[in-house]
């Protein structure tokens, strides 16, 4: 009697610390700003609609916590032999969450869906000319040239179930319209989707036919979008939800110093600059000087590096939490260019000199366009910076506005000097290379983003040489020889690199990776 | 009275359009839906491509047709945001905004009328004044503020409220509903009276003014002089030939409350067609913004015609002059 009373407490006492240890059914609520656009992973190339669909849908290779690339669909990869290109040998055993195998069909039907001209993404796709099924695990990419990137660019590809597809109508992305695949998923990932009724809430669930090892407790995932920064503020201390990002600078330190709740501070791998309109003739905002470009001469853009006091910036507008930028993209970043490590240091007395120089002992004053709603405390950033030209005879006449009529109006070349952040989507010099150093070339979609179009024949030279070295110590040579060149002419002047600012309850274990993207699998809730 | 509304049905289509014709003329500067809709590694001619799909490179009197034309066959497009169909976004947003604004209009009318008349009826008492005071207060506040006060105190402070969201909500065919649950109405006090503040103090404003007004009048110094008691002459005869103008203002506040409801959405998250509204704004999508100002200026001129017929039963002597 007193034996059987004390194996059944024993039975009680080991259930109860099995229920806790499971952490048994654990609801998870996050927020963010931005809700995903939609649940297609062609459709639209942007990291709130990518980072959530990570979850859901899986490519050939991943990024693990530190951002390196790692197996996911795929068990390994070698570059193949005899011709450019890579070999992908695929996992076997997976399924998609209705239940569909997984095989080399589906990958080459999402490289064909990923790839058209209506998918959002086909820019990753440019250098391949040739997609081959081997056999039902092996996939070839061939390439029209040596790629040693590739399968680092193409972290975010993201595999869809080629009868799923088909049947429901949606091999295809829809750009403009509404179809199956907008709304409803099919991936192999460790989340499916429950629930999703956009801008309001969407809710995941785990999928029980994942393959891999699971690492996080979740049972159920709510997110919500919540674009009032001190809406989510307010959600989280009142403990409606256990996680959100970003949360504004200015209200980290309230919520560090409340009980049970953390921030989580990191750097994102975006860097801020200022562009000039390198290819202009004359200034358009200027009360001075209205017949010439003086950005156009190298000691103007130095006077305007000179300019910039970087300590300042920080202590005032960042409290602390930024680090400053010497090229396009931060330090960890591949390609980051060691020798060329060094910014042009604040020096007014250098900037004035340089300034009298190049002719304007007495300054001028041009026009600098900034956002104020795209990068952290954007228009406090710009207004300190205009008085710090100011101070040295570069009269910047700032004007300010929302990210969505800013882009059009640098295109339009509407600028004398403009504020950028960019992120590079491949975590690789190479991309900045392409989008802001390279001359524009519509064509080859080389220099999109470079609106001053600065143009340096050496630079454009080198880029196609630079995608296509195998060898890493003479691709880093040839990237350093850019970097270089681009530092010397100050091409941009690279201020800082984003930090990121995230906040959770204390319970609440997660990564924060340095894209930005908040990957499910990784939390947990003690 | 048909000849009526439908005097007012063919005036009020004009006004749509008028409106859909003004949105328009206006969304040209809102900015560039095409760099919006892609992402950073989209070539500038895929952009131009898909632009010129969109129809953004016509004429604006052409779009403006072609948006014009597509509405009135029922077919309301697709958002550039979410790529859903608009007529399905509005309509399952319908339901938030509307309750709100119906339970910030009550919580006006049910604190503001009573309010109103104790204070034309002791304009000098110390209650008068306080109330005056603070409803002064209220009104100089702007109501985002009041919002996040409120989300402060009863959500983060005294965790008696959600801060955000509408929960609770029960589906009665198509219409998601915040009236049958407990979450439901816990979620919507601290929105409808941050919504409700502001036209509570007008409510109660006005209703003392005209009761003041009112009160002055010849036929109320007959009727105390013929001594009908105080309670029938307040109530009755006063409170009645006040609530004209009061019914007026109402009816244009529930329609201002409606339109207006954006700032509170936006700052509860409330998932109504305001905070679609301020979404569709940030993204450029335009042809949400479109349909949602015509929705908008339809439910002013339904609301208009609502109170001009409500009129007529209250005032018999507009019934006179109409049948003339």
């Amino acid at each position: 009697m007193i034996n059987s009373t004390h194996w059944r407490t024993t039975v009680l006492a080991s259930t109860i610390v099995f229920a806790a240890s499971a952490g048994y059914s654990e609801t998870f609520r996050w927020a963010s700003t931005t809700d995903p656009q939609t649940m297609d992973p062609h459709a639209v190339n942007s990291t709130p609609v990518l980072s959530f669909l990570n979850n859901i849908y899986e490519g050939l290779v991943r990024r693990d916590r530190d951002m390196a690339i790692e197996g996911s669909l795929a068990e390994s990869w070698e570059p193949l032999e005899g011709e450019n290109g890579w070999r992908f040998n695929l996992r076997q055993g997976v399924t998609f969450a209705n239940g569909a195998t997984f095989n080399a069909e589906d990958v080459l039907f999402s490289y064909e869906r990923a790839s058209n001209e209506v998918a959002d993404v086909r820019s990753w796709f440019a250098p391949v000319s040739e997609v081959r099924v081997v056999d039902d695990y092996t996939v070839d990419f061939i390439t029209a040239a040596p790629n040693p990137l590739f399968p680092d660019s193409i972290a975010n590809f993201m595999i869809l179930d080629k009868d799923w597809a088909e049947t429901n109508d949606a091999a295809l992305p829809a750009r403009d319209s509404e179809n199956f695949a907008t709304m409803n998923v099919n991936g192999t990932g460790p989340f499916t989707l429950q629930s999703r009724d956009p801008g309001v809430q969407t809710i995941l669930v785990p999928n029980a036919q994942w393959w891999g090892e699971v690492e996080h407790n979740v049972t159920e995932a709510i997110f919500t979008p919540i674009g009032n920064s001190a809406t989510g503020l307010a959600a989280l201390l009142s403990g409606e939800i256990d996680f959100i990002q970003p949360i504004p600078l200015q209200d980290a330190a309230q919520v560090e110093e409340r009980d049970g709740f953390k921030v989580l501070e990191g750097e994102e791998t975006r860097v801020i600059m200022f562009g000039f309109g390198h290819e202009h003739d004359q200034l358009l905002y200027s009360t001075d000087v209205t017949d010439v470009n003086p950005f156009q001469d190298v000691r103007v853009r130095q006077a305007a590096a000179h300019a910039i006091d970087m300590d300042a910036i920080d202590r005032v507008i960042f409290r602390g939490k930024i680090e400053a930028a010497s090229q396009l993209v931060p330090e960890g970043i591949s390609g980051y260019s060691e020798p060329n490590a060094t910014r042009l240091e604040y020096d007014p007395e250098r900037a004035k000199a340089l300034l009298a120089e190049a002719g304007y002992p007495d300054g001028f004053s041009f026009g600098l366009k900034c956002t104020n709603d795209r990068y952290i405390n954007d228009e406090a950033l710009c207004r300190a910076a205009a008085s710090m030209f100011a101070a040295v005879g570069l009269n910047a006449e700032l004007s300010t506005g929302p990210v969505r009529d800013y882009w059009p109006q640098l295109r339009e070349d509407d600028f004398d000097m403009y504020l950028l952040g960019w992120s590079p989507g491949t975590f690789d010099m190479e991309h900045p290379i392409r989008f802001l150093l390279h001359s524009q070339d519509d064509e080859k979609n080389l220099g999109s983003w470079n609106f001053g179009n600065y143009a340096n024949a050496r630079v454009d030279e080198l880029l196609p040489m630079v995608q296509e070295e195998i060898d890493p110590t003479a691709r880093q040579a040839m990237i350093d020889e850019i970097v270089s060149i681009t530092q010397d002419e100050v091409a941009y002047v690279p201020l800082y690199t984003q930090p990121l600012i995230w906040a959770a309850k204390n319970e609440v274990d997660l990564t924060q990776r340095a894209d930005n993207f908040f990957i499910l699998r990784w939390v947990t809730i003690n | 009275m048909a000849y009526f509304i439908l005097k007012r049905l063919v005036q009020s289509i004009f006004v749509m359009l008028a409106v859909a014709f003004l949105a328009f003329s206006l969304f040209r500067f809102v900015g560039d839906p095409v760099s919006q809709m892609t992402g950073v590694e989209t070539s500038v001619q895929d952009q131009e491509q898909l632009r010129e799909e969109l129809g953004l490179n016509d004429p604006f009197l052409v779009q403006f047709y072609r948006f014009t034309a597509d509405m009135v066959q029922g077919d309301f497009g697709f958002s550039y945001r979410t790529r859903q169909p608009v007529s399905e976004m509005i309509a399952s947003r319908i339901p938030a905004t509307l309750e709100l604004g119906l339970v910030a209009l009550m919580i006006s009318l049910i604190v503001g009328i009573p309010a109103g008349v104790y204070t034309a009826l002791r304009p000098r008492g110390i209650a008068t004044q306080a109330i005056l005071m603070t409803t002064l207060v209220g009104v100089s506040i702007p109501t985002f503020v009041i919002g996040i006060v409120l989300i402060f105190l009863f959500g983060v402070q005294l965790g008696w409220l959600p801060t955000f969201g509408r929960s609770g909500t029960v589906d009665l065919g198509g219409w998601s509903t915040s009236f049958l649950t407990l979450d439901g109405w816990r979620s919507l006090i601290l929105p409808a009276v941050t919504l409700g503040v502001y036209q509570l103090t007008l409510t109660m404003r006005l209703v003392r003014a005209e009761m003041m007004e009112v009160m002055r009048s010849d036929f109320i110094r007959f009727a105390i002089a013929r001594g009908i008691p105080f309670r029938s002459l307040y109530y009755r005869h006063a409170l009645a030939n006040t609530m004209v103008p009061v019914i007026t203002i109402i009816g244009l506040q529930f329609g201002g409350v409606i339109a207006f409801s954006i700032v509170t959405e936006s700052v509860f998250q409330w998932p109504g067609m305001g905070l679609l509204f301020l979404e569709s704004i940030r993204f450029v999508d335009i042809p949400v913004m479109g349909v949602y100002l015509v929705v908008i200026a339809f439910f002013f001129v339904l609301v208009n015609m609502l109170v001009d017929m409500l009129y007529l039963l209250i005032d018999p002597r507009l019934r006179v002059k109409e049948a003339v």
